[in-house]
């Protein structure tokens, strides 16, 4: 995601990664992985739980989950991986995104 | 297991980013898509 950052800076994207790491170790991996997008640590699963992220699989590892939200706030996609590998690639993501905001456009002629 | 609602107004949030300050969801709103990215863990 670090390479293609830029692709969803120019769709008017912001990245957030979630995680539910402390503070320190997100730190520590961002800056050694020197990573350009945002990352939240959520020790607490407060928000992990909310998006449905299940807590219980913990044990195995968490599944990968994506969740695009528009610039109104609403949940257009999500993405639930059924295993560790399953993950959208970058292109599919920026794709939805470019969909996304070609229908904030008013003038659309269905 | 309680994903998320499509087309419904995604969970508001608050969290602190990496140098302590909190970020919201709806911060973003008006002004930029958000990819939340929920990883396998890194540790």
């Amino acid at each position: 995601m670090r390479r293609d950052y830029k692709l969803f800076k120019d769709r008017n994207s912001e990245i957030i990664a979630v995680g539910p790491e402390g503070p320190g170790q997100f730190k520590s991996y961002w800056q050694s992985n020197d990573l350009p997008f945002i990352g939240l640590p959520d020790p607490d699963y407060s928000v992990l739980k909310q998006y449905g992220q299940e807590v219980n699989l913990f044990k195995l590892g968490r599944l990968p989950a994506q969740v695009i939200i528009d610039r109104d706030g609403i949940a257009r996609y999500a993405h639930y991986g059924k295993s560790m590998s399953d993950i959208p690639s970058n292109v599919e993501l920026l794709e939805l995104l470019d969909l996304i905001n070609e229908s904030k456009l008013d003038a659309v002629a269905i | 297991m309680s994903q998320v609602k499509l087309n419904t107004t995604a969970p508001e949030f608050e969290l602190d980013d990496l140098q302590g300050n909190p970020v919201k969801l709806s911060d973003y709103y008006g002004k930029k898509n958000v990819v939340l990215v929920f990883n396998r863990g890194f540790i």
